[in-house]
Order: structure tokens, then sequence, then C-alpha cells
């Protein structure tokens, strides 16, 4: 504890200096960010009582669910410095579990949907583990491996109920409360994803990220082997990051398939994995809550988008590597959000 | 015993031109300490030139060849001043050129699949002659995929060791700060290895597409199988990723033979973990992890 306390100390010593805009006291800026939150989720169920349109509704909900992955990424990439690029993998288990339970072993929605969470939560930590020993490039390398070999796995799992390239489909409706909640009630969809989705970034960024966990990340980004020394335990809290971030993303897998009724190894194609890395890079990793803003602003932008056709995606890579380039910290640093006391270790 | 001989063959050929793709990618890594993403859908992007070159203007391999791979290298000269130095001059550089390649990779795919559409496409092969030697046949095919691939390998490795340039591509790849001390322009060195390696590219896609077939998505597999590869040997040795190259190919054309193809890229991703485990700097790393 008291190591930990020292480190914050230092932290908070460093964030006073580290923050653009001069004199931003730590506990001000933890307050009025946390009203920040509170109005924007309340400013979006504003909005969710508002609209009226299904479509609009649609994309809304599309963006939440977004929201948890590219948050619970974030996590991982923009603040344990670990380069995973097999987020959707979790995101696949997460769905693919709760379907598979919910036809194959006729488990009720909800309960499939907890399975799931603890199914992907589990795949985290076998993706973690070999990763502890791995650092930069190489972690990219294996996570990617597994991205990239896990649709040839649902392919070959065809006989063992993963309905190969075609998914599953045909699951039964979440109920909540005697509450049936089937894919065309989006205004109830809007809720609890926004419930949801602002429970993960809460839980992300207020709890785990404020507490040792990120003052654990603050001191292996700052002095490595000082942190060590100190018995900054690097394990412990990498394996957490990992399990935390793929048992959320899974959840969030497990809410899509129940939303949209279906599952399909398209989930792990080109098009999700562009769209993820495009709210990643546009939104700027790392700075909370960047990537929040990135979901929001490449849903509605692919919607936009869809009147170019097939150049959709074509420009979507161009946003990638332009913003890479020419905003490398995302639209957080040209919002012109001080950086917290976080940052990518790298 | 004749089907180990055939396996141990046709593995080796497999290898050797699995050694040309993976050693461009250890040559911009060992140099830049950049990984690039994008290498897969650049061979995709070359095995579509390819085509292009031999199906649609009907020229000959060896013409198609001399038109390709100068255009490749003055691609990828372009490539790295646009985009790649840029990205490297980034604050967080390890970061974001992932991302930027990735970003780069998935331009590519889907330029493809707005140009030529997602349907499959085929090369014809160079020859489809077969020769007996001693109890098996061989394809006239692979004798010849098998020659180019060796020329290429002695072809790098002598511009390695007794050209300038590749004497400064080896002392940047050993320590960078040194070799920009002694005047080496380590930018240039940066730019022409990557060029050289969208070369290494087109040979492979030149010798492999006739086998595989060309489609958007096809760079991946290749693209995973380059970093097995390049892993196992180590991270920026050519040698090592020879080495890993021809036990990989001769592992994968055993997976086929008795499993079946469906289970190769699961045989390359444990081979990676295993090798991750076990050595995780490779047969012949020379930085490790």
């Amino acid at each position: 504890m008291s190591v930990l306390d020292s480190i914050r100390s230092s932290a908070s010593g460093k964030t006073v200096n580290d923050v653009d805009h001069g004199s931003v006291q730590q506990a001000g800026f933890l307050r009025r960010s946390q009203i920040a939150f509170a109005t924007s989720v309340a400013c979006l169920a504003g909005l969710g009582l508002a609209i009226e349109s299904n479509y609009l509704l649609h994309i809304l909900i599309l963006a939440l669910i977004w929201c948890v992955v590219v948050a619970s990424w974030d996590l991982l990439m923009g603040y344990a410095g670990l380069m995973n690029f097999g987020q959707l993998v979790f995101f696949a288990v997460g769905g693919y579990a709760s379907q598979m339970l919910a036809l194959q072993a006729g488990l009720g929605a909800l309960p499939s949907l907890f399975v799931a969470v603890a199914a992907s939560a589990s795949f985290g930590l076998l993706v973690g583990l070999p990763c502890l020993r791995l650092r930069g490039e190489y972690v990219a390398l294996f996570t990617f491996a597994v991205h990239l070999a896990f649709p040839t796995l649902l392919q070959l799992g065809r006989n063992h109920g993963t309905g190969g390239s075609a998914g599953l489909m045909g699951g039964q409706p979440l109920e909540l409360f005697g509450y049936s909640l089937t894919s065309a009630d989006k205004t109830a969809w809007f809720f609890l994803m926004l419930a949801i989705a602002s429970f993960c970034v809460w839980l992300i960024y207020f709890v785990l990220l404020r507490g040792r966990m990120g003052l654990a990340f603050i001191a292996l980004r700052d002095a490595e082997q000082a942190a060590r020394v100190l018995g900054v335990n690097e394990v412990r809290y990498r394996l957490l990051s990992f399990v935390i971030s793929a048992g959320l993303t899974g959840l969030a897998g497990a809410l899509y398939a129940n939303y949209l009724g279906v599952i399909a190894p398209t989930v792990l194609g080109n098009e999700f994995f562009l769209i993820a890395m495009t709210m990643l890079c546009v939104g700027g990793m790392g700075r909370f809550p960047g990537v929040i803003l990135g979901a929001f602003v490449i849903t509605i932008g692919n919607e936009l988008l869809r009147e170019f056709g097939e150049y959709r995606l074509l420009i979507l890579g161009v946003i990638v590597v332009a913003s890479t380039i020419w905003l490398p910290h995302g639209i957080a640093a040209w919002l012109k959000i001080p950086r917290l006391p976080f940052r990518t270790r790298l | 015993m004749s089907e180990a001989i055939f396996i141990l063959v046709s593995g080796i050929i497999t290898g050797t031109v699995y050694a040309v793709f993976a050693a461009g990618l250890s040559l911009v890594y060992g140099t830049s300490r950049i990984l690039n993403f994008a290498y897969g859908s650049f061979y995709m992007m070359a095995a579509y030139l390819a085509w292009f070159l031999v199906v649609r203007l009907e020229l000959n391999y060896a013409v198609a060849a001399m038109v390709l791979l100068p255009a490749l290298f003055l691609i990828g000269l372009v490539v790295d001043h646009l985009v790649i130095r840029r990205l490297r001059q980034s604050e967080n550089w390890k970061l974001v050129s992932m991302m930027g390649t990735l970003g780069l990779a998935l331009i590519l795919d889907n330029a493809a699949l707005v140009a030529f559409g997602p349907e499959q496409r085929s090369i014809p092969p160079i020859s489809s002659n077969v020769v007996q030697m001693g109890p098996m046949f061989i394809g006239v095919q692979e004798i010849a995929i098998f020659f180019i691939a060796i020329v290429a390998i002695v072809a790098l490795e002598l511009f390695l060791r007794t050209a300038p340039l590749g004497q400064a591509m080896r002392a940047v790849s050993q320590d960078m700060q040194g070799a920009s001390m002694v005047g080496i322009g380590v930018d240039r060195v940066f730019a022409v290895a990557f060029g050289l390696s969208l070369v290494l590219v087109g040979i492979a896609a030149l010798t492999l597409s006739p086998v595989t077939l060309v489609s958007p998505q096809a760079g991946w597999p290749l693209f995973l199988k380059a970093f097995v590869i390049v892993v196992f040997g180590g991270l920026g040795s050519i040698n090592g990723a020879l080495i890993a190259a021809l036990i990989l190919g001769v592992t994968e054309t055993a997976v086929i033979y008795y499993l079946g193809t469906s289970w190769t890229m699961l045989v390359w991703l444990l081979v990676l973990v295993i090798v991750l485990m076990v050595r995780p700097k490779g047969l012949l790393g020379v930085w490790g992890v």
C-alpha cells in the first residue's frame, strides 16, 4: 500500500506539470470529468427518448456496443502498453459462446450471457499468459496471429456447433425482469446498452485506471525497473487487464449477437477490424474520452459513408493512415483534452 | 518412404519461396524496426499486378518480371517516402507505425476489392510439364520456382555482404546511431530496404501465385506465415529466416499431406506459440525479446 501511495503522490505531482493547461488540480479535474461523464450519459438518455427513428436508434445502439469494445481495447493498448490486435476475437468468443449455449445447450439468454462473459474472460487469460513473456511487437504479432487464425477455427468447428461461415442465428431474445427484448424493440435495447456501456466505461476509466491498476501502469511506464524493485506486480496487473478487457468485450459480443440475433465469422473480417481501428486512431488511445468519441464519430461516419458504396472501406483505411500521420493522438489531442496521468508506455 | 521424400522435396521448394518472402519482412524490421503489417497486402497487390501483366497483357514471365520488379521497387520508395518515413518520426512511433501499416494493408485490400472484385484469379504456371527424378515426378514449375528462389536468396546475401549499400544496411541493422555517426544516410537505407522488400514480395508473387489463387484477402495467410518464419528464425536475421522457412515449409507440406489444408493456419499459430514460449528470440535472433 505504501509503495503505491508514494507512486500516487509522485504521479499526481507529475500531473500538475504534465497538464497542458497550467494549473488544473487532479482532484478538481477528476470531479469535473465525472460530472462531464454523467452529463453526457444523461444527454444520451434524453436523446434516446427524443429519437423516434428506429434507424437512428439502431446506429446509437451499435455505437454503444462499440464503446464497450474500444474502451476495453484502450485499457490494453493505450494504458497497459500491451499492443493487442486480437480484441475482436474476444468479441467473437463472447458472441459465439452466448449463441452456442443458447442454441445447443438450451440455456436461457440471460444465463448464457453470463457464461459468455466468463468464457471470453478465460480466453483473455489464455491469450494474456503468453503475452506476459513478450514485449512490444511480439505481443502485436502473437495477438494478430490469433485474430487471423480464429476464423479457421470457426470453420473447423462446423461440426461442433459453430455454424461454419454462415454463423449462428435464431437464439431466443433476452429477457430481463419478465420483459422480452426483441431486436425490433430499439428503445429498450438503447437504454440497456446505454446502461451497460456507461457502466463499462465508468468501470475502466473511473475505477480501474484511477485505482491501483492505473497507478501500477504509470509506475511501470515511467520507471519500469524501479517499479519492479518496489514490488509493483506487473504480471498480476497485465493479466488482470487482459481478463477484464476480454470479459467486457465478450459481454459486448454476446449482446451484439443477442441484439442482431446472428453471429458470423464476419465479425473477425476486414470491415469490423477496420472500423475498430479507425475508432482507436481517430479517437486517440490512452486519452479518455478519446476512443469513446471515436466510437460515436466513426459509427455515425461509417453510416454517412455508405453512399460511397464500395469505396467506403477504402476511405476508412485512408482515414486510419492519415490520422496516424497527422493526428497521432487522435481528436482527443486535437480537442486539447489534457492528458491524464496515463499515456501509452512506449 | 517415397511419400517422405515427396514431402521433403516439395516442402523444401515451398520453404525456399517462403524464405524469399520472409526475408523482405526481416530486412525492413532489421534496418528500421518497423513491423510492416501491410506486407501481406503488398504481396496481394504484386500478385494482382503479375496477373494483370501475364494474363491481361499476355506478356511472358521474363518480361513481366522485368516490368514488375522495378515497378515494385519504385512503389516501395514512394510508400516509404509518403507514409513510413512520417510514421517513424512520430513520438509514439512503434504503435503508430503498426496502426499506420495496418491501415495501409486495409487500403490495399479494399482497393483490390474495388478494382478487381471479390472473385479469385489464377495465373497460368510457367510450364505444366513434368519430369521424372528417380522414383517421383516433379513439375517443371516447381523446379523453376526453386531455382528462382535460390537465385533471389543468393543475390540478396551477396548484396548484403559485398555491395556498399548492402553493407550500409547491415550496419544500420546492427547499430542505427553508430551507422548514422559514421555518415551512413539512415533514411536512404530505410527507403532502399523497403523498396527491396517489395522486390522480394514481387518474386514471391510471381512464383507463388500460379500455385495459390489471387484474391483481395490472399495476403493475410502468407503474412502470418512470414511472421512465424521471421520470429522462428529470429527477428532481423536473414539466415535464421532461411532455416526456419525450410523447416516450416516441410512441416506445412506434411500437415497438408496428412491432415488437410484447413489445418495449416492452426499449425502455424501453434508453431508461433511454441517458439515464443520456448525460445522467444528465435533460432538466430540478434536482439531477442
